[in-house]
């Protein structure tokens, strides 16, 4: 899989080729800034773009803005932003459009390479990658009593996996269950939450984002 | 005595000597006059001699007083052409127009003693050419039998005769009449009222008495100019006299009035002392306008600080050049300069009522002055006030950033290495290298955490990268109770938004800790050129804007930015925190 990145701090942007090239990946590109980071990807089309939402010249959010125009540009191209802060509504807004091929991590979470690799990955195959503070500040929300309350611990916790954009395989990995086992809470998390079962892991993501939102 | 008092006296007595030979020469020379219309005529020549010494006496650098003086010895003089001594005739018949002249050039000269107009100018010198020429001319061919107009039927000596000619004698005096009377009459009276129409408001007060005498007197000369052509003169010609004689008597009272008003308008500055007493700052410019009359008066005052003249509400005055069209007085407070007059140009003319109305005003200025400062220093502090907060907002953000892309990123990339090297090392290798480094890496993980938090407290990172929106969502996700968010996704200038965001927090810091609120809701929108940030709750109420509350910082921040904070908080019904912050983009 061919990625590449966008990062302003040479340290970390170094850092980071080598774990993704440690972990299989193959680094086409390095890009300081969003205008050289546009520039590589039309040039490398990689499968994925890793790209820091604060970059010079302003340090505000033009990661999250060459984000966008990647996707509205070549929508071929996964991106998966990192971020110094999360907040969900920032997140969803970033996501509502389409969650395949996009992912938004805390920048920390790079050093669980394992679970950072994963993501790369999944988001590169078309998949989503939410963080997890993004679904916990969704999830812990102050709202009416619902059908949230009614979820065993156990579902909780395949929600917010499910949330994150885990497939049902990573999902069992994570949780240390049986695929079947997965399937039966997920069956039952989405007839509690009165949600429209969906074959497709992929598209559930946005269902259960959009429900944790409202 | 002055050597000019001893010259004024000897004109005075030289004037009432001479009055008294022109009505002998009257009297004796002229069978028709009566004692009545002799002494009208010499009274109307030493109104002009009265209303001069005057003049002369109390405004010494004026030409004005000399000018009058002139016009009535020649006034007098015009009386001996009638005496019928050849030689007196022929030079005082040579001179004796010339009073006209004289009586247009104080006229124009009128109020500061010289004819500063180029049209006027121009007049006069024709008016003199005319006033000389013409008698000269007649009297070259003037053999002495013949009658003069508005004389006697008597022969006189004429010891100019050259060439006689009756008939041009008869032509020069119809020519004469036309032109000296008739036309430069009227374009007389037409350069009077142009004049007028010309002068400032103040100037106009002080030419209409002036005005009204010059034309009353130049409209008698146009009208003896149409009866040249009269072949029978009607009777009302004997009348006319006394129109001319009354119209000169009340040329030079009417200028004395006006220059001795002067002396009236003090009486202005005594209520001008009166009225200070209750006058506000603001006013102070109307009462010195109203004392010298002048509405169209500016009024300067000096801040040392500034080093410029500012009006009553603080802003700077340009200061015009002491020309023609404004006149600059300058004030002085204990050597230094207090305030400027910018004035209409005819008070140049009245230095003592000026003075004195600076003088009765100065308290008031100083005064005025002092809150000219005060306000000036207003100015100063809410602008420095405005920038502390903009510099203390700028220094969060800049720490925020540093933190951020500095230290965090530096730790983060030296753990990812951490973590490399442990991968690298790998299940076979040291286990207590593993741990070690295991442990160093969570310890960063933890650092990066705990520096994240520090980052977020100093400055919101949200409201940078996302904006006021998504920084007010994530409060409300903080706070312990239900808090609802409605607020518009347009992005501000970093200093609105902080401020806003800090208003929000604040409010929503004090709904936690003092409302016992259940509900909270927090409201961002702009209303034209404001940005409205709302919070409200459903609390206890009764908080105040003043005391330890932070709701007094809250006030300071709001109002260093231009705006302004309002606190609804009845007892019972909730809290209402409503900041307004011009944004203006």
């Amino acid at each position: 899989m061919r990625v590449v990145i966008a990062e302003d701090s040479v340290l970390l942007r170094e850092g980071l080729a080598r774990v993704l090239a440690d972990g299989g990946f193959e680094v086409a590109g390095q890009a300081a800034n969003a205008d050289e980071l546009m520039k590589i990807v039309r040039r490398f089309k990689p499968d994925v773009a890793i790209v820091d939402v604060r970059m010079p010249p302003t340090q505000t959010d033009e990661g999250a803005r060459a984000a966008v125009e990647i996707r509205a540009e070549q929508p071929e191209v996964a991106v998966l932003l990192l971020s110094q802060v999360i907040e969900a509504t920032h997140a969803l807004a970033l996501v509502s459009e389409s969650a395949e091929g996009f992912g938004y991590l805390l920048k920390d979470r790079v050093l669980e390479i394992g679970d950072f690799l994963d993501a790369v990955r999944r988001v590169g195959r078309g998949g989503t990658a939410i963080d997890p503070e993004v679904i916990s500040q969704l999830l812990g929300r102050k709202r009416e009593e619902g059908p949230l309350d009614e979820l065993t611990p156990r579902e909780r916790e395949v929600l917010e996996l499910m949330a994150q954009g885990l497939s049902n395989r990573g999902i069992c990995e994570k949780l240390f269950i049986s695929p079947k086992t997965v399937e039966t809470h997920v069956n039952s998390i989405f007839g509690k939450l009165g949600l429209m079962p969906t074959g497709d892991e992929h598209r559930r993501v946005l269902a259960v984002l959009a429900y944790l939102r409202a | 005595m002055t050597r000019i008092r001893w010259i004024q006296i000897a004109l005075a007595g030289a004037g009432v000597a001479l009055g008294v030979l022109a009505y002998r020469v009257q009297i004796d020379n002229l069978p028709n006059t009566t004692s009545l219309r002799s002494v009208g005529s010499v009274a109307a020549a030493w109104s002009f001699l009265l209303a001069g010494l005057v003049a002369w006496a109390r405004r010494a650098p004026n030409r004005l007083g000399p000018l009058m003086i002139a016009t009535s010895f020649a006034l007098l003089a015009r009386q001996f052409r009638y005496s019928h001594d050849g030689l007196v005739f022929t030079v005082f018949f040579l001179v004796g127009e010339l009073g006209w002249a004289l009586f247009a050039h104080v006229t124009f000269a009128y109020p500061f003693g010289r004819v500063a107009d180029r049209l006027e100018r121009v007049f006069l010198w024709i008016a003199y050419v005319v006033a000389i020429a013409f008698p000269l001319a007649i009297l070259l061919v003037y053999e002495g039998t013949e009658r003069l107009r508005y004389v006697d039927p008597f022969p006189r000596d004429n010891l100019l005769l050259v060439f006689e000619s009756a008939r041009a004698v008869d032509l020069l005096q119809d020519a004469f009449g036309f032109v000296a009377y008739g036309v430069l009459g009227t374009v007389f009276v037409v350069l009077v009222l142009r004049k007028f129409l010309h002068a400032s408001p103040r100037a106009r007060r002080v030419y209409l008495p002036l005005l009204i005498a010059a034309v009353a007197a130049a409209l008698w000369a146009v009208l003896n100019g149409i009866l040249t052509f009269a072949t029978t003169p009607p009777a009302i010609v004997y009348d006319l006299f006394w129109w001319q004689v009354l119209s000169l008597i009340a040329l030079p009272l009417a200028m004395l009035w006006g220059l001795l008003r002067a002396r009236l308008a003090r009486v202005h500055v005594g209520e001008l002392v009166v009225h200070l007493e209750e006058t506000p700052v603001d006013g102070l410019r109307d009462e010195i306008a109203l004392a010298l009359e002048d509405p169209t008066l500016e009024l300067g005052l000096w801040l040392p600080e500034r080093r410029e003249y500012v009006d009553a509400a603080g802003t700077a005055l340009a200061v015009p050049d002491d020309d023609g069209d404004r006149a600059v007085t300058l004030l002085e407070h204990e050597g230094a300069p207090l305030a400027v007059l910018v004035h209409d140009p005819t008070l140049r003319d009245e230095p003592k009522l000026v003075e004195a109305v600076a003088a009765a005003a100065r308290l008031a200025l100083v005064n005025a002055r002092l809150h000219a400062e005060v306000r000036a220093q207003l100015e100063t502090v809410q602008e420095s006030r405005a920038r502390i907060v903009t510099a203390a907002d700028e220094e969060r953000r800049r720490i925020e950033r540093d933190l951020h892309d500095g230290a965090q990123q530096r730790l983060v990339a030296l753990a990812l290495e951490l973590r490399s090297a442990q991968r690298h090392i790998g299940e076979n290798g040291d286990t207590e290298v593993q741990r070690l480094l295991s442990s160093t890496a969570d310890e960063l993980q933890v650092a990066v955490e705990e520096l994240r938090e520090l980052a977020q407290g100093i400055h919101p990172g949200i409201l940078t990268q996302g904006g006021l929106a998504h920084a007010l969502e994530a409060l409300a996700a903080r706070a312990p109770l239900q808090v609802s968010v409605d607020a518009t996704a347009e992005r501000f200038s970093p200093e609105v938004e902080a401020t806003a965001y800090f208003v929000a927090c604040e409010a929503l810091t004090n709904t936690v800790k003092h409302a016992d609120a259940s509900k909270a809701s927090i409201g961002a929108r702009r209303e034209n050129e404001l940005l409205v940030i709302e919070v409200a709750d459903d609390g206890r109420g009764g908080a105040t804007q003043g005391g330890g509350s932070g709701l007094r910082g809250l006030t300071d921040r709001v109002e260093a930015r231009g705006g302004r904070l309002v606190v609804e908080s009845v007892p019972g019904s909730g809290t209402r925190v409503r900041g307004e912050i011009p944004c203006a983009s």
